[in-house]
């Protein structure tokens, strides 16, 4: 196995099926440590299946994942809690506990894993929430703050444990263009502070360019371009062109051909 | 002829399917409130005693309500049959046996699964579909030591409790009814209650609401985790917890009523 300790992320040959259906179909790439990695591609392509994958809440049908050199992929369920605590998720829709304050959803990782006294919990819990610009809004409920604060409130829960890779699952989906802007900037800066890793899920080209280190493009489960953010828009791959051009799917040129696609069945 | 066998093998697998992942849930939850414990990885105190709180405490009101009705109603029922052999005085008799033995614990099941059972799948769908149980595992918290031990410790707590209770207000309920209604002297009531009771009628009822609140914990939790999609799943769900957990409750009452006959 080639494990270069550049990569905090490998994924080698990676096949994942629901059912007979495959979802991802023999991916490999690395993320190299502290860049901003952007999995970019269409509805139902399957790239949240693979950040799910990485983040270990789903397990593979085949092929491995390594995160620092250790196979993810082949632990039992106590071996990934030690890998786990390194690792922090934000989701789609924040996904944060609706039972409990802000600063309650912050402090449960620490509150749960670690014997720091509650005082100490308090304040990293303060520090974490001024550093998403929430300071002050710890005593909120999520149903009380705007979807904006509750993606940045989910960040806060996820730098909780100080992890060395977060994933993003569509962190600017259902955003305005200025607030998906300032979670992108913010996720920038969590990256140049802490030497985070950062695993992107993202079909929106406008904060891929904001935060792309390197952008890999999936389609129907497999990777069909990789590189930088230029590297891609210079790319000749038909799909990849389509997609930056925000061109739709050809449905026939003339009127009559596309009521002709729509009868012929 | 292939389509009935097809559809019969169908519903014979998903339900061993059901009952394996049941007894995975069974063997996950005893091992974090049995074994986990002695291990030093404690249980969640303060959210078990707030679903005690919720299960027992809140459903107090209305349980009594409904067993005081039920006793009342069980008074005139038998009343009515009673006074054609002049043998009155056992009406206190059979509201206390049937009360302790069967209704009070059946009663206080019933109203619990519909106020904290649909609850609990409504939980914990609600969180499954928000990608809060998702949430949960990537913290390295796992989602049956957080979510489902504690809820089962109050339910095992809640409902023999509420049960005790119960039995008591059913008692309070014929008594009240024959004593004013019927005009039966209140002395003689309590003289044949007492009598007519032994400590199997409530060892009867107390065991059997134990097995009440497991299967209404189990059941609440699997259908909660079976939720699927948005809230329309989470309500199917509920709808179904319900349904299952009032079954199952029934069938738990017949086993341990053939038990306790024939033992």
């Amino acid at each position: 196995m080639a494990n270069d300790s550049n990569n905090i992320i490998e994924v080698r040959d990676l096949i994942v099926k629901y059912g007979e259906r495959t979802v991802i179909d023999n991916v490999s790439f690395d993320v190299k440590r502290g860049e901003t990695f952007v999995i970019l591609g269409g509805s139902g392509c399957g790239k949240s299946t693979l950040l799910r994958n990485l983040a270990g809440l789903m397990r593979p049908h085949s092929g491995a994942i390594f995160i620092n050199g250790q196979d993810f992929t082949a632990m039992n369920d106590n071996e990934r809690i030690d890998i786990r605590r390194r690792l922090g998720m934000c989701f789609q829709g924040s996904a944060l506990f609706n039972s409990m304050t802000v600063a309650d959803n912050v402090a449960l990782a620490l509150r749960e894993h670690t014997k720091l006294n509650e005082s100490t919990i308090e304040i990293m819990t303060k520090i974490k929430l001024e550093l998403v610009g929430l300071g002050g809004f710890g005593d909120f409920m999520p149903a009380e703050i705007s979807g904006g604060m509750k993606k940045r409130a989910g960040l806060a829960r996820a730098m909780a444990m100080d992890p060395e890779i977060i994933f993003y699952d569509e962190p600017s989906a259902g955003l305005d263009p200025i607030v998906a802007a300032g979670l992108d900037a913010l996720i920038r800066k969590m990256q140049s502070t802490f030497n985070l890793t950062s695993v992107v899920v993202t079909h929106e080209l406008a904060s891929v360019n904001l935060i792309a280190d390197r952008v890999c493009m999936l389609k129907d489960g497999r990777i069909v371009e990789m590189g930088t953010i230029d590297g891609l828009r210079a790319s000749q791959e038909p799909f990849v062109k389509q997609f930056f051009e925000r061109r739709p799917d050809e449905e026939g040129d003339t009127r009559e051909e596309y009521v002709r696609s729509l009868t012929d069945n | 002829m292939t389509a009935l066998l097809g559809y019969t093998g169908r519903v014979g697998l998903n339900l061993l399917y059901a009952v394996l992942r049941v007894c995975v849930l069974i063997v996950d939850t005893l091992g974090w409130v049995l074994v986990a414990p002695l291990r030093g990885k404690g249980l969640r105190v303060r959210s078990t005693v707030e679903h005690f709180v919720e299960f027992g405490v809140n459903s107090v009101p209305i349980v009594g309500l409904i067993s005081f009705l039920i006793g009342a109603i069980m008074a005139m029922q038998s009343s009515y049959q009673l006074a054609k052999f002049g043998a009155m005085r056992y009406i206190a008799a059979l509201v206390a046996v049937s009360g302790l033995r069967e209704l009070a614990p059946l009663m206080t099941a019933i109203l619990i699964t519909g106020r904290s059972g649909s609850a609990i799948t409504a939980e914990i769908g609600t969180m499954k579909v928000a990608e809060e149980i998702d949430a949960l595992e990537v913290m390295g918290l796992n989602p049956t030591k957080f979510l489902v031990a504690p809820k089962f410790v109050a339910m095992l707590l809640a409902v023999p409790c509420v049960t005790v209770l119960s039995m008591a207000v059913m008692i309070l309920g014929g008594f009240f009814l024959s004593t004013v209604v019927i005009g039966m002297d209140p002395d003689l009531y309590f003289e044949v209650t007492a009598q007519s009771i032994v400590g199997k009628d409530l060892v009867t009822g107390l065991v059997k609401s134990v097995f009440f609140a497991v299967t209404i914990c189990w059941v609440g939790v699997y259908r909660g985790f079976q939720v699927e999609g948005g809230a329309e799943g989470v309500g199917k769900q509920t709808t179904s917890s319900v349904v299952t957990s009032i079954f199952c409750i029934i069938l738990v009452d017949l086993v341990f009523t053939a038990l306790f006959y024939f033992v």
